[in-house]
């Protein structure tokens, strides 16, 4: 019952599932089809892919690119949900209001805004002299500190939202219940709330982790050609280079690479909120 | 009688329909000078409206053509692009009965590409990172004597591989065939400083911040700082020239007003001002007579030091075979 009662509700679906097969769907088909077919019938395109050391190196930056910047965003949007969950309503409606802002301000103009703070001139750099930390400019941009710094920041609110969402669920009483069984601070942390939150840590690694992957501006922008992501090297492909069977041959990487870190989320945390 | 009517309704209602045609250049001040001067007083003598996109973009085009319905109708690419997009079948020849190419610099005519600006690379510093600018491309890759960050155009182009070339000492006269190792080689000592950049708008940011206090710069771009009030030396000799070209995509719906835009960007009068208000030399041989003295010896051509044009015919050929090289390079 519950069953067909769920699937009612399809036939409202089809105009946007129309317009992601029309759109997204099919162009995406038809540049990885031409990964077999261009420049003749084969594999060549992958066997050029993954038998240049270039682009060997392009792939193993993106995986260290985006484990790097999963690690650090973790770090930091751990106590900050932590933090939204305890703070009396007041405040944490103002750093809710922080979190969310960021996202609703342009992807380019806040790249923009780092690659103006972070240059040597740029006011990180003049407050770090300023203070006497450094004597000269720290290079802070066009390399792999100015992409890291970059996507941290724009990655933050997905991570700090779905943790924020397990930890509001947690029964306070459980903390206390360890605590009253003579657990220190941090075993309550390691052995209670920590497992607890596995499910958003999960999901928020695994989001974080999927969408630095693809990440393009960002690198772009911040960061120099030494670490070249994926997205950039597909970029020049198709756009610089008009070699569409290569290009489209990175691309099927890049997605079958999504698509099984999206089954794995779905094996160890099952689907998405909402879509259960 | 009725049909009479309907004739008439038609012939009255005709200007009104008349498709509106697209032009496609790559954005910021350049495509603005080309809206001003070209495409507004094209629509006003022809009638024919024109809508600006962009930015250019080889995959579009080349994916618009094989689907047969090019939406762009002109578009401004570089000119080695032009030339191998021609053989390549993707470009409409151009019509010369509606294009005078009796007053075009024939170093930018061909079948289907003529030239809508040039401009000359150039090595540009900023005063207040060195009391003596850096004059020649040798100092460009003396890191000793002007040490700092060092900016070059990234996508693959003509420019910074014959820069490189004549630093480490080719004779001007013997850049062709690119000798791509040595040029390698000598960027390589430099590879460390180098910081790229991939719009002019950004070229102009790292130079007027100090962030890249030297580099190698589309002039039109300086001579838009300068007019901004920004000190900045600039260093012409052995300035390396290159071209956009204007081009019509095989197929692209409005052929024929397409063809009259092109007549109208590269007159005289649409070269001089266009040239006037970018820094970008015409193409016409007949604009420097409409100009400003004053301002046309601020151009890549009215400079007396020693200046080299890069050979497109050479880039259209090597082309893909440069790119490769160059972006893995880069990654390495």
């Amino acid at each position: 019952m519950a069953a067909i009662a769920a699937r009612r509700g399809f036939g409202f679906a089809l105009p946007a599932l129309a317009l992601l097969v029309a759109f997204f769907v099919m162009p995406v088909m038809w540049l990885l089809l031409r990964s077999v077919t261009e420049p003749g019938l084969g594999f060549q395109n992958y066997a050029t892919l993954f038998g240049t050391a270039t682009y060997a190196k392009v792939f193993l930056n993106t995986f260290m690119v985006a484990g790097i910047v999963t690690v650090i965003t973790l770090l930091l949007a751990f106590p900050v949900a932590w933090a939204l969950v305890i703070l009396p309503p007041r405040w944490s409606m103002v750093l809710f209001a922080i979190v969310i802002l960021s996202m609703w301000t342009n992807l380019l103009a806040r790249t923009y805004a780092w690659m103006v703070l972070l240059q040597r001139t740029g006011l990180v750099n003049q407050i770090l002299m300023g203070l006497g930390i450094t004597d000269a400019p720290l290079e802070l941009v066009n390399n792999l500190i100015g992409v890291t710094i970059g996507m941290v920041y724009i990655m933050l609110p997905f991570m700090i939202l779905p943790i924020y969402g397990v930890i509001r669920q947690i029964d306070a009483s459980v903390l206390q219940a360890a605590s009253l069984c003579g657990a220190t601070r941090w075993q309550a942390l390691w052995r209670v709330l920590l497992p607890l939150c596995v499910p958003g840590i999960a999901s928020g690694v695994l989001m974080v982790f999927v969408m630095a992957l693809g990440y393009y501006v960002t690198p772009s922008l911040l960061g120099g050609t030494s670490h070249m992501m994926l997205a950039e090297l597909i970029a020049q492909l198709v756009q610089s280079l008009v070699n569409w069977g290569l290009g489209g041959a990175a691309a099927f990487v890049l997605l079958v690479a999504t698509l099984a870190l999206y089954a794995l989320q779905i094996r160890l945390v099952g689907l998405p909120k909402g879509a259960q | 009688m009725k049909y009479a009517m309907i004739a008439a309704a038609l012939v009255v209602a005709a200007p009104a329909v008349a498709q509106d045609m697209v032009f496609t250049s790559w954005g910021g001040t350049t495509q603005d000078a080309q809206t001003e001067f070209w495409a507004d007083p094209f629509a006003e003598s022809s009638g024919t409206g024109v809508l600006q996109d962009g930015p250019t973009d080889y995959g579009k085009l080349k994916a618009m053509v094989e689907a047969g319905s090019p939406t762009w109708d002109v578009v401004d690419v570089e000119f080695d692009y032009a030339l191998q997009a021609g053989q390549q079948g993707l470009l409409e020849p151009l019509d010369f009965a509606v294009i005078d190419k009796s007053k075009l610099d024939p170093r930018f005519v061909s079948e289907y590409a003529v030239g809508s600006f040039y401009y000359s690379f150039v090595l540009g510093s900023n005063p207040s990172a060195f009391p003596e600018a850096p004059q020649t491309y040798a100092d460009l890759f003396d890191t000793e004597k002007f040490p700092g960050k060092r900016t070059f155009y990234k996508w693959s182009a003509p420019g910074v591989i014959e820069a490189a070339l004549l630093a480490d000492g080719v004779a001007p006269d013997a850049l062709y065939p690119l000798d791509l190792d040595r040029a390698f080689a000598k960027l390589d000592t430099i590879k460390s400083e180098i910081i790229w950049w991939t719009s002019g708008a950004q070229s102009q940011q790292l130079l007027a911040s100090g962030e890249a206090p030297l580099g190698i710069f589309w002039n039109g771009r300086l001579a838009a700082l300068q007019a901004d009030g920004m000190d900045v030396n600039i260093a012409w000799d052995q300035n390396i020239t290159a071209a956009d070209a204007l081009v019509v995509p095989k197929g692209a719906a409005n052929k024929d007003a397409a063809m009259a835009f092109i007549a109208e960007a590269t007159s005289a009068r649409g070269q001089a001002e266009f040239a006037a208000a970018t820094g970008y030399a015409p193409i016409n041989i007949e604009a420097a007579d409409l100009m400003d003295p004053e301002i046309r010896a601020t151009l890549p051509d009215a400079q007396s030091a020693p200046q080299i044009d890069a050979d497109m015919a050479y880039w259209a050929e090597h082309r893909d075979e440069i790119g490769s090289r160059w972006y893995a390079w880069q990654a390495e």
